[in-house]
């Protein structure tokens, strides 16, 4: 059975995300679509999270340019309309603005290739997903940005395929152990529904450092944890469980907390995607203690590897491939070359 | 300049101060057209009352067509929030073959206004004739060749045979090439067990055996290699190129084909830009009128009179600004009469009696009922001027480095010297910023100025002799005059500093009363002061001064 068909009982709606450029994002998302092809599956295609240059435009790189076959729902900007080999059937014309123009809904009538970009927020993307259903696709791929894994926030989609590859290091291991890692963070355990989560959702739009205490909230005067390490391990005491870091998690807003508090305190954070710690620290703070939980996670669909790196160098695919899976025994590995 | 095109009513200061501006922002207009309707809103001036009569009219019947047809009127509304502005597009189809897209968007167009047809037909009450949308149905059909009136567009096939039979060429050679290519593939994977991707490459490592396998298949295309793999393609035969080749030739053909489709539907669109353009216009006309309507109903404006002599006459008049901060407060307004006529009338009265907020109301009541609106009154005569300003301190004054007098004196100069036949002054406090004898001094000759001219002017001051000055209309706050000031004084023991300022507005009678004899102006400000939480030692000391 095909990925993609399992895929589509899941989930409606899931965005591609590169660890990096050149990662194969739009070889992971011209494999997909062939394999709905194969499968009757009607898709749904739109991108989010570019800013629509015009010099885009003029080069051509950074809108994937995509084959498409019949009956697919596809976002195009009117700008980029003329430009497509494909026929399209103008079915919507949405509200979202780009810089090349409104954002048309098309259904292609003739298949052919076409340059796709949809809105630049990604609240826009979500809510352009709603209106797409409308025209009976089955499921939406979404192209995430190019190398900003942050733009892969929980809301947009229902979950994420992850595309990683040589790009990342010459050195296989190391490839397999960022993605592995990236996988874990965004795999990391949601908070349990309870008081304290409560506490917290309701508290979390002001931004602020918070530590639940004996179930009673603390907030300290600080937005972002940056620095602010001491300030965090001075406020830590016995009766302190969880602590709620607003804004980014990094080496430094860790770094001078006392090891021994780890202990007994949970770190809460709004989701996966503020943890900017590399593979190899996170390792060691966890060996100490350290936990951490998500208001929100991403659930990581599918991972697709692309053996061969831009530069010139690339793996054996049965190699990485091989590798990749024994690392994430629970999640599909797809070599996208193959 | 007083007769040309550009003839002006009432400057922006003053649209702006009297709530003329905040009016016409409230107004619920979606649609570009009648934005431009309301952007390029003209007054009636004197000589039109016949005129505006006639436009009230009309307003009057808006307002019970949208009573009685609510139903219909969300529904246009739905409507109206989605329009386009297609009028360049229409313009350009004169002498340009439109793109799929602005097609489209003619064609979504095109629906709106069968929607809005239908609505209006479906309506229990019937619309005014000019707002009559005309037959646009032949366009539509050409737009819509499969008549399934769906929003959607494209080239389609229903437009030409040529096209149709065209792409069916172009499908079927595309078909005959992808056949070809796939039974080779299926060859290959049977004589040597290489599969191909669906795109008809591979990638082979150069550890395994395969690569010399593959090297043997002679239309296998060697097209990249790096140190550990090598990645051939398909080579496409002489067969195959000379089918591409013809693909591009209907490729081209059906561009072409699909160029004369949008000329021939270009020209359609510009035989009916005539009547395009005029429904645009009457859909712009319709909503403003309902939105005038709306604003009358949901505001309990009522039709004002328009008499021919100058006068303003308000009866239960709310300033609509004020009165929307009070309602979302929980407040009721309370309304102010007054009866204005050409000469000088003073306000005088309690601080905080809302002298000011009368002062405005005074200008925006006539303001409306010049630019063909229902009036915020019980009921209201008005004759219609030439020319109307509100003179009253702004902040931008500030701004623009002048002192508050300075820019007073500014703004006087520029009413004095654009004031003619039937004009409205309206000046908050004059020189009320300068030392009080020169300032005295000033606004009595103002008042003497004015009092011979034939303008309604309306002054609100706190200098009492002016109003002793023979043939001045005083009108009076009623203010504290009738509170039990104990009660009031006991409330406000309790009360912290926001609650004092709601319980002096709830003592306070807003409503205004013709001086007729020779009365003191009361002395109220010391009490208020007092009232506020000054303390007891400044107040006596001012007392002390009084006396």
């Amino acid at each position: 059975m095909s990925i993609l068909l399992d895929l589509s009982k899941k989930y409606k709606t899931l965005s591609i995300v590169g660890m990096a450029k050149n990662a194969g994002k739009t070889t992971a998302l011209n494999y997909l679509i062939e394999e709905a092809d194969d499968e009757g599956v009607v898709l749904g295609i739109t991108s989010t999270g570019r800013d629509g240059e015009t010099t885009d435009v003029v080069t051509g790189t950074d809108k994937p340019r995509v084959f498409l076959y019949e009956d697919t729902i596809v976002s195009v900007p009117s700008q980029l309309y003329d430009l497509a080999e494909a026929g399209l059937e103008i079915v919507k014309k949405t509200d979202y603005r780009t810089s090349i123009g409104e954002v048309l809904l098309c259904r292609v009538c003739d298949s052919g290739y076409v340059q796709i970009a949809g809105p630049v927020a990604v609240a826009d993307t979500k809510k352009m997903c709603a209106e797409m259903f409308e025209f009976d696709c089955d499921m939406i791929l979404i192209d995430g940005a190019i190398d900003r894994k942050s733009i892969a926030s929980p809301e947009t989609s229902d979950a994420i395929i992850l595309a990683t590859g040589a790009v990342l290091s010459r050195n296989i291991k190391r490839v397999v152990s960022e993605t592995t890692h990236i996988v874990n963070l965004y795999n990391l355990p949601v908070f349990e529904e309870g008081q304290a989560r409560s506490l917290i959702e309701k508290h979390c739009h002001e931004e602020k450092i918070m530590l639940i205490k004996d179930g009673k909230i603390e907030k300290l005067g600080l937005k972002t944890g940056l620095g602010a390490s001491r300030f965090i391990d001075d406020a830590i005491d016995d009766s302190t469980e969880y602590v709620y870091i607003p804004g980014a998690l990094t080496n430094s807003v860790i770094a001078d907390i006392n090891p021994e508090k780890f202990r007994h305190t949970r770190f809460i954070l709004k989701d996966p995607t503020k943890i900017f710690i590399d593979a190899m620290t996170w390792r060691q703070y966890l060996k100490r203690g350290f936990s951490v939980s998500v208001l929100k996670n991403i659930e990581v669909a599918a991972v697709t590897v692309n053996p061969t790196a831009p530069s010139g160098y690339s793996f054996d695919h049965e190699a990485l491939l091989t590798a990749m899976q024994e690392a994430l025994p629970e999640i599909p590995v797809i070599d996208v070359r193959m | 300049m007083i007769q040309g095109s550009n003839r002006r009513l009432a400057n922006v200061k003053t649209r702006t101060e009297t709530g003329l501006e905040y009016v016409l922002t409230s107004l619920d207009i979606y649609t570009p057209f009648g934005q431009k309707i309301l952007k390029e809103l003209k007054p009636f001036f004197p000589g039109q009352e016949e005129d505006l009569r006639k436009e009230l009219e009309k307003v009057k019947d808006m307002v019970s067509f949208t009573e009685e047809n609510r139903d219909s009127i969300e529904k246009l509304d739905v409507i109206f929030m989605c329009m386009n502005n297609s009028s360049l597009t229409i313009e350009r189809s004169a002498n340009n073959a439109l793109s799929v897209v602005e097609l489209f968007e003619l064609k979504t167009l095109l629906l709106q206004m069968r929607s809005i047809s239908s609505i209006l037909e479906s309506g229990s009450a019937r619309v005014p004739d000019e707002f009559v949308l005309g037959d646009t149905e032949a366009l539509l059909d050409e737009l819509d060749p499969r008549r399934d009136r769906m929003n959607t567009f494209y080239i389609y096939d229903d437009f030409s045979e040529k096209l149709a039979d065209l792409r069916r060429q172009k499908k079927e050679l595309e078909h005959s090439v992808r056949r070809a290519l796939k039974a080779r593939r299926e060859e290959i994977r049977k004589e040597y067990g290489i599969m191909l991707t669906p795109k008809f490459d591979i990638v082979i490592p150069k550890s395994g055996d395969e690569l010399a396998k593959a090297r043997q298949i002679k239309d296998l295309e060697q097209v990249a290699e790096d140190y550990a793999s090598v990645t051939f393609e398909l080579s496409k035969t002489e067969a195959i190129y000379e089918i591409t080749k013809a693909m591009e030739d209907i490729t081209t053909s059906i561009e072409d084909e699909e160029l004369v489709i949008r000329e021939r539907l270009s020209r359609k669109v510009s035989e009916f830009a005539h009547i395009l353009l005029e429904n645009c216009e009457k859909i712009g006309r319709l909503e403003f009128a309902l939105a005038k309507a709306k604003y009358a109903i949901k505001h309990n404006c009522v039709k004002p009179e328009i008499v021919d002599e100058h006068i303003i006459d308000i009866c239960e008049g709310r300033e609509l600004q004020v009165e929307d901060v009070l309602k979302s407060k929980g407040k009721a307004y309370c309304p102010v009469s007054m009866t204005l006529e050409e000469g000088v009338t003073c306000i005088t009265g309690a601080n905080m009696g809302g002298k000011t907020i009368s002062l405005k109301l005074s200008g925006l009541v006539p303001l409306m009922a010049q630019y063909g609106f229902f009036v915020p009154c019980e009921s209201a005569r008005i004759g219609l001027s030439n020319y109307m300003q509100i003179l009253i301190g702004d902040s931008q004054s500030v701004e623009r480095g002048l002192s508050s007098f300075g820019s007073e004196m500014e703004e006087l100069k520029e009413i004095l010297d654009n004031s003619q036949e039937r004009s409205v002054i309206l000046i908050d406090e004059i020189a009320s910023g300068t030392n009080p004898v020169e300032g005295l001094a000033l606004t009595r000759s103002l008042v003497d100025y004015l009092r011979s001219k034939p303008y309604i002017t309306l002054i609100t001051t706190h200098f009492e002799a002016v109003t002793e000055d023979p043939g001045i209309k005083n009108m009076q706050v009623r203010g504290l005059s009738n509170v039990d000031f104990r009660k009031l004084e006991s409330e406000l023991q309790r009360a912290n500093r926001r609650e004092r300022i709601n319980i002096i507005s709830k003592y306070m009678d807003y409503r205004l009363y013709t001086v007729t004899e020779n009365r003191q102006i009361p002395k109220d400000a010391l009490n208020i002061a007092k009232m506020l939480g000054i303390s007891s030692e400044i107040i006596e000391g001012a007392q002390k001064y009084i006396k």
